[in-house]
């Protein structure tokens, strides 16, 4: 019966990922490759980015207690890594055949998964096959389809700055700083439940609507740079 | 395509360490995320001449209900562990439950928080309500102890946690929905082997030996007189078992009489003419099994020598009136001795000493008093205690009601007093001359602080005498505290009788976990599937468009791949 809710939370976390590769046209053009590379970059950053935590940060005695405002600045900072390993996944991985809409998708996509295994399975595999019942892995698995969002959207606008050379100039201001947001967005949900208090459920769910939101900001971007080159 | 398709399992060594470091993640710890743990304790399991008695199982894992009758009166209780708290138990019910031999799947009762034993209270006495309670608990002890229960049978403590779910789980059962695998609720398990035989259970008596002045210096020419307490206990419970008053209360009074006459017999001035033996001996419960395993090891001389022996057994409860227990007829005159020296010292105190007198039955396996021990084998001696009647085999030893609240300090000082009044005046002749040896101000006066200390230690200890190990820190302790005060200590370890078999985990930890149902996890798996379902349709429609999700189900894939 625990197995079966460690299944049920293993579905929940990751079977978005592979319906998003199979269900759209990432799975007819043979993209996997490149998600592999994307997710074994973000395996890198996190490592990087993890020794720079332990160097530079301090080990708060109570964890989760309060919010810390110069700590959680450094820690959006260095959220920064990130940013620069997936520059490097979109700008320095070159793989013929593949157009950028699915580039970007694929890179994404390799991102979030990565993402998920690194920080989700190994809870989930302790958590969820214990004997007690608890919402955490089911809202877990929630945050992951909204970090899926969060890293295809990320992608998208990065490839919009980093590869799409004719885009109207208007827009580039509102392309920094959704790209700016979603990039913070660690330190924003962090800052809701340490400063602000407030419990999983409602972070999680701030989470879906604001990876929605984002998703459909970057999609009309995405479109309307797109108008003029075509 | 064929490139692109080898070189992913080349790559698949990258995922060796973290593979691997899941694996030693899941093989090291040990996760535990319950709602909440409690110690609980487990009720005694024997054999008593290979009939077994007591919880007869260790393991627990099972839902957690709340009565008897949880919603019908046809359900099956042998899946569910029943949490009880004793407060509100139905003896009557709990009684033909266990008499009838029905399957449960186990049994949790909740003790008031004041009989822990860690809970040292000075409030002695107390309401009504607490005395009513103790009778309900050493009744539900007696009927425990004596039946051959086929479950797992614990004991906790009531605090705020296991409150908490205890109202959840009443709430449920209110709600007509009986906790089962398929319903959710809390699932109660202890970890637990199966209980194993203690074998050869060892008891650990004590001995102090002071010897007296004897002007030409061989001491064993001298009588003696013996001040014996036995100090194990048998209980429901064993890991609960103090006994502050059977025999804690013996076990003090004897190590400050020890105290006492070690003061004055560091005096030659004031060392009298008797030897004086202090026994603590162990397997009380059992018929004073240590007692006779104890005289049967001493030569036929100090046997002989022994003028009479006096037996120290429960002492502490608020009361008048002591009883002295004798097996030889009260015409004798030893007893009438004994007699009069202890009703002399008492009238002076305002106790009342009765004497009572029961014959032994040599064919007859109990002892019920520890002087019968002695006068089986012809040493004259008498029990002080203040039960009029002797408990039954395994009852009255530390039962969970016995414990620090039942037992007053001022009780054991007087009782010291009046046995250590009446032997020191029969040591130095002061029969009926009132002297007051240990008077309340003198140098030689009752040390409160010191009872009150050993009565705290002894009343936080559990002293079972088959889960004591031969260097357990109490016989340790009980040893080197009588080295202080006598010349002499021996300790002997002798193997409990046979005919009692113990088996061990007698404590362990529950863990209480909330669990969901299975036919949550269904409804989740519906749920999730249909989420997944439309979130591929969606991304197919968007993508790709309608028409090509249409044509997934149509056409069989190999066509469709031409057809791309």
């Amino acid at each position: 019966m625990t197995v079966f809710h460690f299944f049920n939370c293993a579905i929940l976390t990751f079977g978005p990922h592979a319906v998003y590769y199979s269900a759209t046209p990432l799975s007819e053009y043979d993209t996997l490759w490149t998600s592999i590379k994307a997710a074994v970059v973000y395996l890198i950053t996190a490592l990087v980015k993890l020794v720079c935590l332990a160097t530079f940060l301090n080990v708060s005695e109570s964890e989760s207690d309060n919010f810390d405002p110069y700590q959680e600045l450094l820690k959006a900072l260095f959220g920064f890594i990130e940013v620069a390993g997936l520059y490097f996944a979109l700008t320095q991985l070159t793989h013929r055949n593949i157009s950028q809409n699915h580039k970007f998708q694929a890179v994404g996509l390799g991102w979030a998964f990565a993402d998920s295994v690194l920080h989700r399975l190994v809870p989930l595999w302790f958590g969820a096959r214990g004997l007690e019942f608890t919402w955490d892995y089911i809202l877990q698995g929630l945050e992951a389809n909204a970090n899926l969002v969060f890293s295809i959207s990320l992608a998208a606008l990065g490839s919009l700055m980093w590869l799409r050379k004719n885009k109207p100039k208007t827009l580039i201001p509102i392309i920094y700083a959704c790209a700016g947001i979603v990039a913070t967005m660690p330190t924003i949900t962090s800052y809701l439940r340490r400063g602000l208090g407030w419990y999983l459920p409602k972070v999680v769910g701030f989470e879906l609507f604001s990876s929605l939101l984002i998703a459909f900001i970057s999609w009309q971007l995405f479109v309307a740079c797109q108008r003029p080159s075509n | 395509m064929a490139n692109s398709q080898r070189r992913p399992a080349a790559l698949d060594p990258v995922y060796y360490p973290v593979v691997a470091l899941a694996l030693i993640l899941v093989a090291c710890v040990d996760f535990c995320d319950a709602v909440t743990v409690v110690d609980v304790y487990r009720l005694v399991q024997y054999d008593l001449s290979g009939v077994p008695f007591g919880s007869r199982l260790a393991t627990l894992n099972h839902h957690a209900g709340s009565s008897f009758f949880a919603s019908s009166s046809t359900v099956d209780l042998s899946r569910t562990v029943l949490m009880l708290p004793v407060r509100e138990l139905d003896l009557d019910l709990i009684k033909e439950y266990i008499g009838q031999g029905k399957l449960l799947g186990g049994l949790l009762l909740l003790l008031p928080p004041q009989f822990s034993p860690e809970k040292v209270e000075t409030a002695v006495g107390g309401d009504e309500d607490f005395d009513l309670l103790r009778n309900k608990v050493s009744e539900l002890e007696r009927l425990l102890i004596h039946a051959n229960i086929p479950y797992p049978v614990y004991f906790a403590f009531e605090d705020d946690n296991i409150n908490a779910v205890l109202a959840e789980v009443k709430r449920n059962d209110a709600s007509g929905q009986p906790a089962t695998a398929t319903t959710g609720g809390y699932k109660l398990v202890v970890a637990a082997s199966d209980p194993k035989k203690i074998a050869s259970p060892t008891i650990t008596n004590i001995q102090g030996w002071l010897p007296g002045l004897k002007p030409d210096g061989d001491s064993s020419q001298l009588p003696t007189i013996a001040i014996v307490a036995s100090y194990d206990t048998f209980g429901a419970a064993p890991a609960l078992s103090v006994g502050s008053d059977s025999n804690g209360s013996g076990v003090v009074a004897l190590l400050e009489i020890a105290r006492l006459f070690s003061v004055l017999y560091s005096n030659p001035k004031t060392r009298g003419r008797y030897n004086l033996l202090f026994g603590l001996t162990s397997g009380g419960p059992y018929n004073f099994n240590g007692t006779q395993k104890w005289l049967r090891s001493f030569d036929q001389r100090l046997r002989e020598s022994i003028d009479y022996a006096i037996c120290l057994n429960s002492l502490g409860s608020l009361g008048n009136e002591l009883h002295l227990h004798v097996s030889k007829p009260p015409e004798n005159t030893y007893i009438q001795q004994i007699f009069q020296g202890f009703s002399s010292v008492a009238e002076e105190s305002g106790l009342q000493v009765g004497l009572k007198h029961k014959k032994i039955n040599i064919s007859s396996p109990r002892v019920a008093w520890e002087h019968e021990q002695f006068s089986r084998l012809r040493v004259t001696a008498a029990t002080i205690s203040e039960l009029s009647t002797a408990p039954e085999l395994l009852e009255g030893t530390g039962s969970l009601s016995d414990n620090r609240r039942s037992v007053s300090e001022a009780s054991i000082i007087r009782s010291v007093k009046l046995v250590a009044e009446s032997v020191a005046r029969h040591i130095y002749s002061q029969e009926g001359k009132g002297t007051n040896i240990f008077a309340d101000n003198g140098s030689l006066a009752v040390n409160p602080s010191y009872v009150r200390s050993w009565l705290d230690l002894l009343s936080t200890t559990s002293r079972v005498a088959p889960f004591l190990s031969k260097s357990d820190p109490l016989i340790m302790a009980l040893q080197k505290e009588l080295a202080d005060h006598t010349a002499e200590v021996n300790v002997q370890h002798e193997t409990l009788d046979e005919t009692f078999t113990f088996y061990d985990s007698i404590s362990g930890k529950l863990h209480v976990y909330q669990v969901a149902s299975v036919t949550f996890d269904l409804l989740l798996l519906l749920v999730l599937g249909s989420y997944l379902i439309t979130l591929f349709s969606f991304l197919v429609i968007t993508t790709r468009g309608l028409d090509d999700l249409i044509s997934l189900f149509r056409r069989p894939p190999s066509r469709k791949v031409k057809a791309v």
